[in-house]
């Protein structure tokens, strides 16, 4: 049941994409350009959406701790902004790559 | 980004826009230190106490991570910190464009902190010593911790630099996105163009969007403006201090280096 559900959804993703780059090969010569920009935006995605949950955990645990330690929340705070600059970084170079490729496009 | 975004106002032939706002940075910054030394008193009034609450802000931090004998670096982390503050913020300003939403310009910061904190730890503990950092506590594992801490040294001025210019820049994209659906090629241009569903649908859109505007994402930027700043000083001051902490030092002040 999973299996098919994960085989419809790469075939519904898959095949506006190989619409697209006929199209875009009869029209440009390069089916690169167009599919860049469905990469940028989905890659975004992802990486917004995972790295939520990530930052998502590192704040729960440190809200909780400030909540029983509250005289050493200062610190707590600042290890928390550390750590979170350090995780939103990933999602950061995910979003110079999507920027690459949409407004540099190297390959096109 | 030039089809949506509205060139900067204030343009120098010849120079690029992050370099003439770099130098408008670096004016207010050194108008303000002119302004504050004119006229230095035991009791700090107007400029020389507010510049005095912000260093003192600086201090606190250095003396909390890498320790009291941090302060002769005052200058080059108050400096970054106070640069890359202001030129976050002048970012926000209507027709001004943020240095710091150039790639350059993050890189420029990054560099200087690479090259301050590797020359720090050279002066402070000698070459041999310094470098002896590199190969791990024990001697054996020295082939498998060389290759591991070089690329570690070497990620650090690049997660520096693509944090903070990725920051700026994503945010600056999606003000300019904003402004571009609420301007006159979008919402308000529907509401003044003179039709009735115009000026219902783009009147109270428009509202709604500059509600939106004003009340979160400018907050919000304003906010992620001093958090980077702020993280920007921070990795700095980690880096510089695990750069002068003593390899047989049990116990030492300050957070450990973080290795990512």
């Amino acid at each position: 049941m999973r299996r098919s559900l994960i085989v419809a959804g790469i075939a519904v993703l898959g095949v506006p994409g190989v619409a697209f780059a006929q199209t875009a090969t009869a029209a440009t010569g390069s089916w690169v350009g167009p599919f860049s920009v469905l990469v940028a935006g989905f890659a975004m995605a992802f990486a917004a959406g995972l790295c939520a949950l990530g930052q998502g955990k590192a704040i729960a645990s440190a809200v909780d701790a400030m909540a029983r330690q509250p005289g050493a929340a200062a610190r707590i705070q600042t290890a928390m902004i550390i750590g979170l600059a350090l995780i939103e970084s990933l999602a950061i170079y995910v979003l110079v790559v999507a920027m690459i490729l949409l407004f540099v496009q190297p390959i096109k | 980004m030039g089809v949506i975004e509205h060139p900067p106002i204030i343009r120098l032939p010849g120079v690029p826009d992050h370099v003439t706002y770099t130098w408008l940075v670096m004016i207010v910054l050194i108008g303000l230190a002119v302004a504050a030394r004119g006229r230095l008193s035991l009791v700090p009034r107007g400029v020389q106490n507010f510049l005095e609450v912000i260093l003192e802000q600086f201090i606190a931090m250095i003396d909390d991570v890498i320790g009291h004998e941090g302060r002769r670096y005052l200058p080059l982390i108050a400096t970054l910190g106070l640069f890359i503050l202001v030129g976050n913020l002048l970012g926000l300003v209507p027709g001004m464009n943020g240095p710091t939403t150039n790639l350059n310009t993050t890189a420029a910061c990054a560099l200087v902190v690479f090259f301050a904190y590797h020359y720090i730890g050279i002066k402070q503990q000698g070459a041999v010593t310094y470098l002896k950092h590199f190969m791990g506590p024990v001697p054996a594992l020295a082939p498998l911790m060389v290759p591991i801490e070089l690329i570690s040294h070497l990620a650090r001025p690049l997660s520096l630099t693509l944090r903070l210019f990725g920051n700026m820049t994503g945010g600056h994209i999606l003000l300019a996105i904003i402004f571009f659906l609420m301007g006159l090629d979008g919402l308000i241009g529907w509401a003044l163009s003179g039709s009735a569903a115009g000026a219902i649908v783009g009147g109270i859109g428009g509202i709604v969007m500059i509600a939106f505007t004003v009340g979160f994402l400018y907050p919000l930027k304003i906010l992620v403006s001093f958090l980077q700043a702020f993280i920007f000083v921070m990795l700095t001051m980690l880096y510089i201090g695990a750069a002068i902490e003593h390899a047989d030092e049990h116990g030492g002040h300050g957070a450990a280096a973080p290795h990512h």
